[in-house]
């Protein structure tokens, strides 16, 4: 714990300006990654969870997106101060970042091994040889289990599950610190998705990344993460140990909400349990809690100042309903 | 008991190239009760798509027999088929793409009504459709928005409202849940349910999602490239899943509980195309169990329990006993 | 349930019918561009109704030698003169009832025939398709000109026979586009839904693939209609299209082009004319495309 965080994000807040409206996308987050840990952001759609991860990666639309508030600390250095061009080195060699979609973040008319080289040679400052460059392409093929020998091959030539694993091959080409990883697993197949998820477990273990994991799906963050942010309509309602989440007792009523509503596959129940009402629209967020009108533990307060913040042992509850429990 | 929906020996060959045929399809045979719901899970290229289509005659099928209430569709005069088409409705997946951005929600909904020249007058029509919304639980406010202002739970029950407006009997879900989010999911299921038991409605529902299709569905259909692995009723399948690329896809699933993935259960490899291929089990390049009697000869389904049927030679030697439990 | 509703009336009141076309028409008025382009072609629209009006036809065609290159604005020539010594901005007001014609004609005509063979191409697919394209293909070959020249001595120098050769001329174009549009809507989820729930392959075209795929056709034929207007010129200027002295924007510009250099006027006022033409229903095009789409709404 004395270690500096690899990042701090602290009370970010991101907007979205249009003509019209402005979208609050993201509302005063503050979490910090560890070296060595992985942090889940999950929520639904409109969470905010990819918002947050490109103001990090500073590549918010330059017209509409902004960071209104707050610091993003990687290393000590607040990332939300940098240059465009500081920004650049950063981006690839410190932080790197997998997309969603592998049928298209990667380019179809070059071949695999070139793109992963080119991935190297950008931060390739100390001049290294190309043979050298070469050899780590290898390398980096056989690190997320693809023959080095398909180097030469289109990315058409590979299924889903092999072009993901060549995407993270690009984002681990540099050694980066860390890792956000933007729903890596959502477009790919059950057992493929299992198979990405060991192969990015032993890869963190192996190479000592730090890892942002988003997704909305709360098995793959309980398979994948040490700590973990549920987040709604812009804010964490609750942020804490994946023991907390998964196996404690203490929740906010979205996270209860978010788990009771999972087909599982053990329970006897035939109907399913969803959580009332919408999502907020983000240009129009209500007062107070921004989960009240859809909450059923839902009090006279809660419509008019934010919510109380709870907090136990790191384990942090953005609710009401902890007011008494915390008086205790 | 008739079945409703009856198919043998379903097939459709997609030709691929000059002389390649993709095996999309690949001798189905469904039986499916009234009332009832039949859950297809398979990954994707595994023909349960393709499957919802050839059932609605939305492509015709290479060889094979359908009956649909009795009636022949794939040879039956147009009077007959135009019936059944009006009989039998699809639920699509991505409620986005499979409306009409142009259309209001009322022209969404009344398209169906419009097409069939269900109602005589206007009147009787914009009754009907708000008979639908009030069912599907969407509020009148919404009878001239655009499905880009709605979001997908919304959009979603536009979908299933289209679906139910010519009162068919028979609906074909082709993954209508998974492009939303769980709180949203649920809803939508469970508003599946309640039509089903409220219009004694049939249901064959597609998904890639075992967990999913659990609250459905009372008997379950694993598909793997083309061909039906396993078939049974859906509490016996999960409770005693024989095929091992059941059992794979059911240990592939991400429980939301700590603990990783059990590493000796993953599949390796990833799914091909079926292009002419060869007899034999289609899963045996990915099979940890794979044997010599799993290539070169086709494997039928076999009944180990009553009404559970499996296409694995472990399970064919001796009397449908495995061979080999280990 | 809701009661049964009495009249059409109400039931439009309750549907926000205000028809589509007044539905369009509130969109493209919030589109200050588009506004800005209707206002030039309205007015063009009026100098071509009210243009005997505004000066006599004998003027755009009276030749003087003496009056030969007289300068905007000198002896009452508001535009100046060309080298027969006629009043520009006459030949430009009566040359505006033939270049709209052969503009907006051969664009118009091109994209209703080359639409629907593109449309039918698209939707149906398989033998049609390869049919029409090919075809298509084989007219596409032959050199724009060559194609329009042939066509014109075949069936003779006048206006009319020019347009009806552009607009044969321009189908392929025009089919390839729509049918690139159409493709790309009818491999669209909506499509199959609506084939599911029993729409015919008619209304499925009317209702669902055109406004679909109108976009990118409308803003193509507005930019087009410039093009033909100096296409229609070169015919002209084979002496196979319009004759002279018949004034035509096109023309103008190619009988100036060898006083270009002495007198710049004589191309720049015909020229002008062209230019604010395709200007105006280029903005109005764009506008229109927005406006039909109810994604772009407000």
């Amino acid at each position: 714990m004395s270690a500096m965080p690899v990042l701090d994000v602290k009370n970010l807040e991101v907007a979205y300006h249009t003509d019209e409206t402005v979208m609050r996308a993201v509302n005063g987050i503050s979490f910090s990654i560890d070296e060595r840990e992985t942090v889940g952001l999950v929520g639904e759609t409109g969470a905010g969870k990819t918002t947050t991860a490109l103001a990090i990666m500073r590549l918010l639309p330059e017209r509409t997106g902004r960071i209104n508030r707050g610091e993003i600390f990687y290393k000590g250095e607040d990332l939300s101060k940098k240059s465009a061009d500081q920004m650049r080195l950063i981006r690839g060699a410190c932080i790197s970042m997998i997309f969603q979609d592998p049928m298209t973040s990667l380019n179809p008319i070059l071949t695999v091994g070139d793109q992963i080289l080119e991935a190297l040679e950008i931060h390739n400052t100390d001049g290294k040889p190309k043979t050298a460059l070469d050899a780590r392409v290898d390398e980096l093929l056989s690190l997320v289990g693809i023959s080095p020998l398909r180097k030469v091959e289109y990315p058409h030539q590979f299924s889903g599950g092999m072009k993901q694993r060549i995407v993270i091959a690009i984002a681990l080409a540099c050694e980066p610190l860390l890792l956000i990883a933007d729903e890596p697993t959502t477009a790919l197949d059950v057992t493929i998705q299992a198979q990405v998820l060991v192969l990015m477990g032993e890869l963190k273990q192996k190479l000592g990344t730090s890892m942002i994991m988003i997704s909305h799906d709360l098995g793959v963050i309980a398979k994948t993460c040490d700590k973990v942010a549920v987040m709604y309509a812009g804010e964490i309602v609750e942020y804490g140990s994946a023991r907390d989440i998964f196996e404690g007792r203490d929740h906010h009523p979205y996270t209860t909400g978010l788990f009771r509503a999972i087909p599982n596959l053990l329970g006897e129940s035939r109907r399913l349990y969803p959580i009332d009402g919408l999502m907020p629209d983000p240009s129009a967020l209500p007062s107070g809690c921004k989960f009240h009108p859809r909450c059923s533990g839902r009090m006279s307060g809660c419509d008019g100042e934010a919510p109380f913040l709870f907090e136990e042992n790191g384990h942090r509850i953005q609710c009401n309903l902890f007011r008494k429990m915390a008086g205790q | 008991m008739t079945a409703i929906l009856k198919t043998t020996n379903l097939k459709k060959y997609f030709k691929i190239g000059n002389n390649g045929f993709l095996h999309a399809v690949d001798g189905v045979d469904i039986e499916l009760e009234r009332g009832t719901t039949l859950g297809v899970v398979g990954e994707s290229g595994c023909g349960k798509s393709t499957l919802g289509r050839l059932v609605l005659g939305l492509l015709p099928a290479t060889s094979g027999e359908i009956y649909y209430d009795g009636v022949d569709i794939m040879h039956c005069g147009n009077a007959e088929l135009a019936e059944c088409r009006r009989k039998t409705q699809i639920i699509f997946q991505d409620p986005y793409s499979s409306l009409n951005p142009r259309m209001s929600v009322y022209e969404l909904i009344s398209e169906p009504l419009v097409s069939n020249k269900a109602f005589r007058n206007k009147a009787e029509r914009y009754a009907r459709v708000m008979e639908l919304m009030d069912t599907v639980g969407l509020a009148e406010r919404f009878i001239n928005s655009y499905p880009h202002e709605m979001d997908g739970g919304r959009r979603q029950r536009v979908g299933v409202a289209r679906a139910l407006a010519l009162k068919p009997d028979f609906i074909v879900c082709d993954e209508p849940v998974s492009a939303l989010d769980v709180s949203i999911q649920a809803q939508i299921l469970n508003l599946l349910m309640d039509m089903q038991d409220e219009m004694n409605l049939t249901y064959m529902f597609i998904t890639h999602d075992l967990s999913v299709v659990r609250h459905i569905s009372n008997e379950i259909m694993v598909m793997y490239l083309g061909q039906c692995v396993e078939r049974s009723p859906s509490k016996e399948l999960f409770r005693n899943p024989a095929h091992p690329y059941t059992q794979a896809l059911l240990s592939a699933i991400p429980a939301p509980v700590l603990g990783g993935f059990a590493p000796e259960k993953l599949l390796r490899g990833e799914i091909s195309d079926p292009i002419n291929p060869e007899p034999g089990c289609r899963f045996a390049k990915r099979c940890s169990q794979c044997g010599t009697n799993c290539v070169g000869k086709d494997v039928p389904l076999e009944e180990i329990e009553p009404g559970h049927f499996v296409a694995c030679t472990l399970f064919t030697q001796k009397g449908g006993m495995p061979r080999n439990t280990s | 349930m809701t009661d049964i509703i009495a009249s059409n009336t109400e039931l439009r009141k309750k549907l926000k019918k205000k028809s589509q076309v007044a539905e369009i028409w509130r969109r493209f008025r919030k589109n200050k561009t588009a506004m800005v382009g209707l206002f030039i072609f309205v007015f063009i629209m009026l100098v071509v109704i009210f243009a005997d009006a505004i000066v006599p036809y004998s003027v755009s065609i009276s030749q003087k030698i003496s009056a030969r290159f007289i300068s905007p604005g000198q002896d009452g020539h508001l535009f100046g003169t060309d080298n027969f010594g006629r009043d520009i901005m006459a030949r430009i007001v009566h040359g505006s009832r033939n270049s709209l014609l052969v503009g907006l004609g051969a664009v118009v005509c091109g994209i209703v025939i080359g639409g629907l063979l593109g449309s039918v191409a698209g939707f149906y697919g398989g033998t049609v398709d390869s049919v029409i394209v090919r075809t298509l293909d084989t007219v596409m070959c032959i050199p724009l000109m060559l194609l329009v020249l042939s066509i014109v001595a075949a069936l003779g120098a006048s206006l009319v026979n020019v347009l009806i050769a552009m607009m044969i001329a321009n189908v392929p174009m025009y089919a390839r586009i729509v049918r690139a549009a159409v493709l790309s809507v009818v491999g669209q989820d909506y499509i199959e839904a609506a084939k599911a729930c029993g729409t015919s392959n008619f209304m499925i075209i009317l209702r669902h693939v055109i406004p679909n795929a109108i976009g990118p056709i409308i803003v193509q034929a507005t930019m087009a209609v410039g093009t033909m207007i100096i296409n229609a010129a070169g015919i002209s200027f084979l002496g196979m299209g319009i004759q002279p002295p018949t004034p035509e924007w096109g023309a103008m510009l190619n009988e100036a082009k060898s006083y270009m250099i002495n007198y710049p006027y004589t191309v720049i006022f015909p020229g002008l004319a062209i230019g604010l033409t395709a200007l105006s229903l280029n903005l109005m095009g764009d506008g229109l495309r927005d406006a039909l789409d109810p994604k772009l709404k407000d």
